[in-house]
């Protein structure tokens, strides 16, 4: 379904200065750098995956969705979507994705949202049948009827977005982008949108690319995961992958019976201790089973329990620590 | 003694307070300078233009109604420079503040809004004079050899007209800005005012040149002493009525302020009572 | 067309949610033509005439000026470039582009100024009775020829429109550089050309095709003679000009988007 192989993206950033001499010594000798926002990034997705596209701020993100989605075009490589290459045949090829940039809406601002989606099916040209079964469908799933009448300046978040997911669906795209799409939204509304694309993804089979921040995005949609940063791709295949690779130590958290007394376990370091509960880290490739069995053997335990890293902090590490390309 | 002491104190530190405001909008408007350029390039342009109508307008006779060509020249050139130091366009930075609801915060500030809004206004009046309004000059003192006032005299009552013109000008936009605190179409209604302003003020034409009946009509209205007044001067056909031409410039002044301060003390109370 | 429309429609629809605010904004838009064809007007009956020409002569040349002026600044609203910023700004370009429709039909149909109708109105007025009160323009082959002489400034206008939407893919300082030649441009071409010296007609007849939009066509539907002696089918080439202005302006407009499709914003 995509197809990306060595895909970049270099800006030629122009720099300004302050005081009129260098600005004309820049007019007459370019000073510029290239920023390498996309470099060489190579991937494929099959139709009907539900990929998360993970990074932080300025990490090539949104670049390589303006690529896929054909506003951009790539200063090399090779890039096809559904049989198209995107900015080459632009209202061919948009006719058949979907996107919705969270911080923005497509709808109108002063129309009823009703009057935004029937202005959509001209522009896509949908066919009045198919127009109206997938509004009952989407009116019911996302339960529009509520605002479908107000103009999307009056709707909420948590609506706007709903009605966005709506207008980009009305067209059946076989692609759909989504930008950011729970930002914002508080846990419900999150929830909800959440459950939708879900939805969407498993009755239709339309192939789902979604940036996101929020993790629990990604761990509760996405089977497969990408991440980039300084326009390089570090990490591509499923979520737990990227867990068991970098998420680094597990927790082994117990509470004794009475104060430990020559306290020491081989492969595991005590990081907290307070009254009867002490904390211990351990490697991610110890068995657990093994560091029980020794507690126990000299120590009466009242309670124990073992945690995973979360996933954020996981995430947290390999940006700040640049563990991928490391 | 130390009620006095406190006095001049006050007047020492609000006097220094209305300096620092304008100096800071001063300095931001100062650094837009492609856009000062490319604006003075077009201002100069339109003033071709508006200079070529009146010239032909006056073709044949040597002067009319006491302006020769140099007068009318001298005209065009000084509503160009003039017209953003006394904005002209209009002015609705305050009604804004009331839409987005920023006024309630800026009314808790123990300084006259009118007086704060004033300091930001002359900051961009001077630097509407300093960037456009003197190049303007310099370059059709140059280029179209305008009148310049003759004595150091004639400079200081240009400069008094001009300081009372921006003060007359401030208070009327003023007034019409305080109209958001009752409207929430208060921009079009604005837009009327305004209209009228670069009409009636002499900016669109001279008001010397409008049927005589106009010019008594137009005179009864503070109008006049936003623009008009400082040409007269400035060009002196109206040598024999200066002090009357200033005294009416002061009484608007006055005027206008004063409504002002009544106006906006009624529309405190109205946001008052009705929670922002 | 049909997408034109429906887009026009809902923009409508949009406006007249804010009636009260509509109405203001048209009284207000007649009010600057009123106004300023008024001071014009006034000061006019102390002069014996401007460069040999009687005010409804005069009348014939601004109306029609403001009637095609504000007619395409009505329709390229989108395209002006304040407006124009803003889509790209926020936004509403990238969303155009990612509509399987013509682009330049999305953005003509993103907004519409109808506050412009007050100075449509007006130029039509104004123009209205300057044909009535200049009988050498009742021919019925000089009248045919009106259709095209419109048409010619709308292009021309258009062009300007899209050539200021097209710069501020560049820079957004444009703004004021373009405002030189489009209102400029409208308030030059609302007197006789007789008027200006000869550095800035010349510059306005050759360079920037000015002149040729109404002030020739003008000479010729109200049977005066050209004062410069240029050929006698200078009246005719209003059309051409305005064609000829737009279609560079397109092929801009082409290269700007092809820019911004490489480097965004």
């Amino acid at each position: 379904m995509i197809q990306v192989e060595n895909l970049c993206k270099h800006f030629e950033i122009r720099h300004r200065h302050k005081n009129s001499w260098a600005v004309l010594r820049n007019f007459l000798k370019r000073d510029s750098s290239t920023l390498k926002a996309v470099d060489d990034i190579s991937f494929s997705i099959q139709k009907g995956e539900m990929v998360g596209y993970l990074g932080p701020n300025g990490a090539g993100k949104s670049t390589t969705l303006k690529m896929l989605t054909g506003l951009l075009v790539p200063t090399s490589g090779r890039l096809e979507v559904n049989g198209f290459v995107p900015w080459q045949s632009r209202q061919k090829y948009v006719a058949q994705i979907g996107a919705v940039f969270g911080q923005r809406s497509s709808l109108w601002w002063d129309l009823p949202t009703i009057e935004s989606l029937e202005l959509l099916q001209h522009i896509y040209k949908i066919p009045t049948a198919r127009f109206s079964s997938n509004l009952e469908m989407f009116k019911k799933l996302l339960d529009l009827d509520e605002f479908l009448q107000s103009p999307a300046r009056s709707l909420s978040l948590g609506q706007r977005m709903r009605a966005d997911l709506c207008a980009a669906l009305m067209h059946d795209p076989a692609i759909l982008f989504l930008d950011e799409p729970t930002i914002g939204l508080d846990v419900v509304a999150k929830q909800r949108i959440r459950e939708f694309i879900q939805q969407i993804n498993q009755d239709r089979g339309t192939t789902i690319i979604l940036t996101t921040h929020d993790m629990a995005d990604v761990q509760k949609l996405c089977t497969r995961a990408m991440m980039i940063d300084h326009g390089k791709l570090l990490f591509d295949g499923a979520l737990s992958d990227l867990q068991n690779r970098f998420g680094g130590q597990r927790r082994l958290i117990v509470d004794f019976e009475e104060p430990p007394t020559q306290l020491k376990l081989a492969n595991a370091t005590i990081i907290s201790q307070e009254a009867l509960r002490i904390t211990f880290a351990f490697a991610r490739e110890t068995r657990v089973a093994e560091l029980i069995s020794a507690l126990t053997r000299d120590h009466a335990i009242r309670d124990l329990r073992v945690e995973e890293p979360e996933i954020e902090a996981t995430i947290r590490a390999i940006y700040e620590g640049n563990l991928l390309s490391a | 003694m130390a009620h006095s002491n406190s006095c001049v104190h006050l007047t020492y530190s609000s006097v220094r307070l209305f300096w620092e405001i304008t100096k800071r909008s001063l300095q931001r408007h100062l650094t837009y300078r492609t856009a000062t350029i490319t604006g003075l390039i077009t201002n100069l342009f339109f003033g071709l233009l508006r200079a070529s109508v009146l010239l032909a307008l006056l073709s044949g006779s040597s002067s009319a109604n006491g302006w020769n060509a140099q007068d009318i020249v001298t005209y065009v050139a000084l509503t160009q420079a003039l017209m953003v130091v006394v904005s002209v366009f209009g002015w609705s930075d305050l009604m804004n503040t009331v839409y987005r609801g920023e006024i309630a915060a800026e009314l808790l500030r123990p300084t006259s809004l009118f007086l704060f809004w004033l300091a930001q206004d002359i900051g961009r009046s001077l630097t509407a004079l300093v960037t456009r309004g003197i190049s303007i000059m310099l370059v059709c003192y140059f280029v179209f050899a305008i009148k310049v006032p003759s004595s150091f005299g004639q400079w200081l009552v240009v400069l008094l007209s001009l300081g009372l013109a921006m003060v007359i000008s401030f208070a009327f936009r003023f007034i019409v800005n305080l109209a958001a605190f009752w409207s929430p179409d208060a921009r079009g209604m604005a837009r009327f005012a305004f209209i009228a302003l670069g009409f009636a003020s002499g900016f669109l034409m001279p008001l010397r040149f409008f049927p005589d009946w106009l010019q008594h009509v137009l005179a009864l209205t503070p109008f006049p002493h936003m623009m008009n007044s400082i040409i007269e001067i400035y060009i002196g056909s109206s040598d024999a009525r200066v002090i009357e031409i200033l005294g009416l410039q002061v009484f608007w002044a006055v005027t206008l302020t004063g409504l002002a301060q009544l106006i906006l003390a009624r529309a405190t109370r109205r946001l008052v009572i009705l929670g922002g | 067309m049909m997408l034109y429309r429906h887009l026009l429609l809902a923009q409508l629809r949009g406006a007249m949610q804010y009636r009260v605010s509509f109405v203001l904004d048209v009284l207000s838009t007649s009010l600057i033509t009123i106004t300023e064809f008024g001071a014009f007007a006034l000061v006019f009956s102390r002069f014996q005439g401007l460069g040999g020409w009687s005010l409804v002569q005069i009348m014939f040349l601004y109306g029609m000026v403001e009637f095609a002026f504000g007619l395409t600044d009505m329709l390229f609203d989108g395209f002006d470039s304040p407006t124009f910023a803003q889509h790209i700004r926020k936004g509403t370009l990238d969303q155009f582009l990612l509509r399987p429709a013509n682009l330049m039909i999305q953005i003509f149909g993103s907004s519409l100024s109808l506050r412009r109708i007050g100075r449509i109105v007006l130029g039509i007025g104004i123009f209205g009775y300057a044909v009535i009160h200049n009988p050498q323009v009742w021919q019925l082959e000089k009248l045919w020829y009106l259709p095209f002489v419109l048409i010619g400034m709308g292009l021309y206008f258009g062009g300007l429109f899209l050539v200021g939407a097209t710069i501020t893919i560049w820079t957004v300082d444009s703004t004021d550089a373009m405002n030189l030649f489009t209102y400029g441009g409208k308030e030059m071409m609302s007197y006789p050309m007789g008027i200006y010296s000869d550095w800035l007609r010349v510059l306005f007849t050759f360079l920037f095709p000015v002149a040729l939009l109404n002030y020739y066509p003008a000479l010729f539907f109200l049977g005066k003679p050209d004062p410069f002696g240029l050929p006698a089918w200078m009246p005719f080439l209003a059309p051409i000009a305005g064609f000829v202005m737009f279609l560079v302006a397109l092929k801009f407009w082409q290269f700007g988007l092809k820019h911004y499709q490489s480097t965004g914003n």
